[in-house]
């Protein structure tokens, strides 16, 4: 029971990863926590729903497109609602995507209705890899894979691409990164539009795991928020680890200790690493110079 | 001056009396000549929005009813409110629907937390609870509450009866529970407690989940390993097609039961990817498909009027919901008031619409006592494979 638990976490955990993925993108470059996040990653997952079951759109495609939708959400959020606010400071900007984030499910509920639906998906959720008597489905491997491969892009793509430093130095400092010829106000755009393509993915995925409907999303943004803190906000890498330490952590407390307190192990993470060690397991602690 | 204060001295009192005296006060609120208000909150937003088609589902059959001439020259206009499952704002619409509309009664308003929010203020203001809080939590009978009127089967009974059907039919004595960590599945896990007690038998596992929880792999492993035969679980769709997934994952095949609360088999099937099939569970109402003349009425009056509905379970819940109310406003005649409503209620005996037979006495209001069990099938039907049982006693 102790491998199945472990190996079952993991699987969990690649899901809370996807998310908080998503989110760090965004915290890495204007400090804004996205609580919008997980809907907008619900409206994408709904558009390939769409497209694939009324429209008849093969799955490629649809994904394709759907990431095309994802893209033009993240953008023209951050150009429509953060962008005109006036003399904007973090905390307001986060109200913003609070307000969006129920914008969102209110336009899903009545666009698409409560009904749980199902998002018809390549891979299967019930056939299983086996390996030594440990079982995990196919799709909850391929959502480690995928994981794993958007982390190593992503981290490359802040390491060595112009784009990616200026995006980091947009986050330091946005007047001096200006003043060097970094166009800060389309490098936000561009972060919103990666992380919401992104979330997308997690979307899909979670949505291939479960069951799409409007409010989806509401545990494993919780849980990648916890998944962000454990590793570090602004470390890619730390989401990863993160992600699969909450997923395991969880699964252990649930099969050992309780089942009926599975759900606050999240809460109780966040806690305590704000406590112990604020900047997280896998992100230097920045200081901003004054 | 004096006469002119006198004149007016005298106008008031006359004004005083003649609103205390019986022509006045025999108006009674949601009543007219032509019309009978009724109202009901239910979630047409938020995340229990899936329940909202309950209140449309009331909201069809009033239509078909107005249609047919009303009942004793009477119309039922008809409120429909959305609470978005938030007790705060149910008892805020409870106090529009009262002191605003000024209605009669009120008909579903489906929910514990919310009818519990606003149950002793209907009480209060004599508003009729007819089907109250659309589930079967005893919070309705207990205590004993002459203007509410429940016809959900307790979910205690329900579950009690699933394992003594397991157990007598089935031969299955290893049960375990899976249920939702609240009023409705502890409900449900002591129902199961209950008959194991009688039987001298032992649960082997019971295991809890949160409502927001989407992760269930440790649940599925933790039933795994305690061995049963047979899993009773008392849960939300999202949770069970969740369960199903993981407990197929890790090879676990138990003869699943559950409650009513999942009948919407289509949807069920769905999201399971078919793995919903042989699921046995009770059934208090027809089936969608169902001969029955009435449900041929209602599939009717569905097309003709929103015809964009799914005729799923909960929509036509809706209905049943509202057909006790109709047929108490048909025994009370012409003269109705809550006095009159009440007693012709209490002359419902084995009562048949679409649901089970409903019986309510001057001292027993839980009108529901009966279900069917059914088995899902593999083409998204249920086939019924028992008579009504009798589960209240």
């Amino acid at each position: 029971m102790l491998g199945q638990l472990i190996v079952s976490g993991l699987a969990v955990g690649a899901c809370y990863s996807l998310l908080a993925l998503a989110m760090v993108i965004i915290y890495k470059t204007s400090d804004v926590l996205n609580f919008a996040q997980g809907e907008m990653a619900m409206i994408s997952t709904y558009v390939a729903f769409t497209l694939m079951e009324s429209y008849h759109v093969p799955f490629q495609w649809a994904v394709i497109l759907t990431f095309l939708f994802a893209i033009l959400l993240g953008a023209s959020f951050e150009l429509v609602f953060l962008r005109q606010a006036k003399e904007p400071t973090v905390l307001g900007l986060i109200i913003i995507t609070l307000g969006f984030e129920m914008i969102l499910m209110g336009f899903a509920g009545w666009k698409w209705g409560p009904d749980q639906r199902s998002l018809d998906f390549p891979v299967s959720n019930i056939e299983t890899y086996n390996l030594f008597g440990l079982v995990m489905s196919k799709i909850n491997f391929w959502t480690i894979v995928i994981t794993l491969v958007l982390m190593f892009i992503l981290f490359l793509f802040f390491r060595y691409t112009k784009v990616g430093v200026a995006m980091r130095a947009t986050q330091q400092n946005q007047l001096a990164a200006r003043v060097m010829g970094i166009r800060t106000k389309w490098i936000l755009s561009f972060t919103w539009a990666i992380s919401s393509m992104v979330g997308a993915v997690a979307g899909m995925l979670i949505a291939a795991l479960g069951v799409l409907d409007p409010t989806m999303m509401m545990d494993p943004l919780l849980k990648s928020f916890a998944s962000a803190v454990l590793g570090g906000m602004t470390s890619l890498p730390g989401t990863a680890v993160g992600g699969a330490m909450l997923g395991i952590i969880e699964n252990l407390f649930g099969g050992y200790v309780s089942l009926s307190f599975k759900s606050v192990v999240a809460f109780a993470v966040i806690v305590l690493m704000l406590c112990i060690k604020p900047s997280g397991l896998l992100a230097k602690h920045y200081v901003k110079k004054v | 001056m004096l006469k002119k204060a006198f004149v007016s001295m005298a106008l008031l009192m006359m004004v005083t009396f003649l609103m205390t005296t019986s022509g006045f006060a025999q108006k009674v609120r949601g009543v007219t000549d032509t019309e009978v208000l009724i109202g009901q909150t239910g979630p047409q937003t938020g995340p229990a929005a899936l329940w909202g088609s309950v209140a449309r589902g009331s909201g069809l059959f009033f239509k078909g009813i107005n249609d047919e001439g009303g009942i004793h020259g009477r119309k039922i206009k008809y409120f429909l409110r959305d609470d978005g499952y938030q007790p705060a704002k149910t008892r805020a619409i409870a106090t529009e629907f009262v002191e605003q509309i000024g209605i009669f009664g009120v008909v579903g308003c489906v929910g514990v937390g919310p009818g519990m929010a606003v149950r002793d203020y209907y009480t209060e203001n004599k508003v009729l609870m007819v089907s109250f809080g659309s589930s079967g939590v005893t919070n309705w009978i207990h205590p004993f509450n002459r203007y509410i009127f429940p016809i959900y089967p307790l979910y205690v009974d329900e579950a009690h009866g699933l394992t003594k059907y397991l157990f007598e039919h089935m031969k299955l004595t290893k049960v375990a529970v899976f249920y939702q960590n609240d009023d409705y599945g502890k409900q449900g896990l002591e129902g199961v407690e209950r008959y194991e007690k009688e039987m001298g038998l032992k649960l082997v596992a019971s295991v809890s989940a949160e409502v927001t929880e989407r992760d269930l792999s440790s649940h599925a492993l933790k039933l795994k390993s305690s061995g049963a035969e047979a899993v009773v679980m008392w849960a939300m769709p999202t949770h069970a097609a969740l369960l199903l997934t993981e407990c197929a994952k890790i090879g676990f095949k138990p003869q699943w039961v559950t409650s009513s609360t999942l009948a919407d088999t289509p949807v069920m099937m769905q999201i399971t990817k078919g793995l919903w099939a042989g699921m046995i569970l009770s059934y208090p109402i027809e089936t969608p498909d169902s001969n029955n003349p009435l449900m041929v009425k209602y599939r009717a009056w569905h097309q003709k009027y929103e015809p964009n509905e799914r005729w799923g379970t909960f929509y036509y819940s809706g209905c049943v919901y509202a057909e006790p109310l109709a047929e108490g406003l048909r025994r009370a005649g012409r003269n109705l008031t809550p006095e009159t409503f009440i007693k012709a209620m209490e002359t419902l005996k084995d009562w048949r619409g679409i649901g089970g037979p409903f019986t309510f006495t001057p001292t027993d209001h839980q009108g529901a006592k009966y279900v069917r069990y059914a088995q899902v099938q593999p083409d998204s039907t249920v086939k019924i494979l028992t008579d009504w049982v009798r589960i209240t006693q």
